[in-house]
């Protein structure tokens, strides 16, 4: 005869606190600040959707307090933000964006159905950022094409970025196969490239033996 | 035995191996977000085209260029025993497989460096390490290694150490001729071995 079987009452009690204790574990789980929402496939489609950027001359609108629900967020370093940025705009370092109040104000913005831009020294620098906080599912967040550089460069006539390419990134401004072309006039060669002989990882089979 | 006892015990043995199918079968490891985002901070990941020229030169069998621009593009031109990968087929034929090897390093390639670093980005999603961008991408290659500008004469000394590095690596790259090579027989400037006095300090 077991101890329970005389006493159900201490059975009980047990069990309860047992569903109480799981119950609680689950309540106070901590749920991550961010997840992914698109997988890796439809992370890269988003790279070429013309929608995830903002361009130089949607600036002009910006900083003439014309265009509504649009915020800019500089994500240089506070010292270099003070020395000069697009007006309007407001500093939150690069550091600092999984900060749980700035996701929770990116939540927010993205609720209100604001845009919110994200732009660093150079398109590159804001690049990293700005397809994280896509991937995580702000399909508010865009990047500025071009950077605060070319803004600074332009800044008097953002305009004419609609009229030629300068701003754009990711273009050969080169032509590369006769720029690197022998230099003594020889012809270019043609030869067929040539495999590359690459090590690769081997996939793990389960009927892979050996010690 | 009591029955119950049974049943309580196959009831567990049937649950836990519920949980073990719970989880699908097929997905790829990722890293936290925030943890992305703290590698994306950090620039260690840039590499610059005279480092690239340098371990080309080596022959560095550590090192992979691995060319992210469309197929058109590499077709015309692209860096010496590099493989191209474009990014829109990252995912796809096992392309992942040239990821991870121990004692590789990755080099990503593109026109500009924005789509490198996109490349580096969505492989860095997936854990891998040891992969690096090529700074300035082949825009910055041309203007660096293929066509070098010579720094002007007030320049520091390691400019101009650079500048006939660079010289050197185009005609590596390009069987360019040295065009301003003196004939006239230069001076030999031969160092002699200072003579060793008891006195000289040191450590």
């Amino acid at each position: 005869m077991h101890i329970h079987e005389l006493n159900p009452w201490r059975t009980l009690i047990a069990v309860v606190i047992f569903v109480v204790i799981l119950l609680a574990g689950f309540v106070t789980m901590t749920k991550p600040l961010l997840t992914y929402h698109l997988d890796m496939n439809e992370s890269i489609q988003q790279l070429s959707d013309e929608n995830a950027y903002f361009y130089p001359w949607e600036l002009d609108g910006f900083i003439k307090k014309e265009a509504q629900n649009v915020v800019l967020f500089d994500i240089r370093d506070n010292f270099i933000f003070g020395q000069g940025h697009i007006p309007g705009a407001e500093n939150i370092s690069a550091n600092d964006l999984t900060q749980e109040d700035n996701v929770e104000r990116l939540e927010k913005l993205n609720e209100m159905g604001v845009t919110v831009v994200l732009y660093g020294e150079n398109q590159l620098q804001a690049n990293g950022p700005w397809m994280l906080f896509r991937q995580v599912g702000f399909d508010n967040v865009k990047i500025l094409a071009g950077g605060y550089q070319y803004y600074a460069e332009n800044k008097e006539n953002l305009l004419a970025a609609k009229d030629n390419n300068s701003f754009k990134k990711g273009i050969p401004r080169y032509d590369f196969a006769e720029k690197a072309a022998p230099k003594d006039g020889a012809a270019v060669s043609t030869t067929a490239k040539k495999p590359v002989q690459v090590q690769r990882r081997q996939k793990s089979t389960v009927a892979a033996g050996g010690c | 035995m009591n029955r119950n006892y049974i049943f309580l015990t196959i009831l567990m043995i049937v649950l836990a191996v519920g949980t073990l199918m719970l989880k699908p079968a097929k997905q790829l490891k990722q890293i936290e977000p925030e943890t992305l985002l703290k590698e994306i901070v950090q620039p260690t990941r840039y590499i610059s085209t005279d480092e690239v020229a340098k371990r080309l030169i080596q022959g560095d069998p550590s090192l992979l260029l691995v060319d992210v621009r469309s197929e058109a593009e590499f077709e015309k031109y692209s860096l010496p025993r590099s493989l191209n990968i474009p990014t829109e087929k990252l995912m796809a034929d096992d392309n992942l497989s040239y990821f991870g090897v121990p004692g590789t390093k990755v080099v990503f390639v593109s026109n500009d460096d924005i789509k490198a670093d996109q490349t580096w980005v969505l492989t860095k999603r997936l854990g891998f390490n040891s992969t690096y961008v090529m700074k300035g991408g082949l825009n910055c290659w041309m203007e660096t290694i293929i066509d070098p500008v010579e720094p002007s004469p007030d320049a520091e000394e390691t400019e101009f150490k650079t500048y006939s590095f660079r010289k050197g690596a185009q005609m590596y790259f390009t069987g360019a001729q040295v065009d301003d090579f003196n004939d006239s027989k230069v001076e030999v400037q031969v160092r002699r071995k200072e003579k060793t006095s008891v006195a000289s300090g040191g450590c």
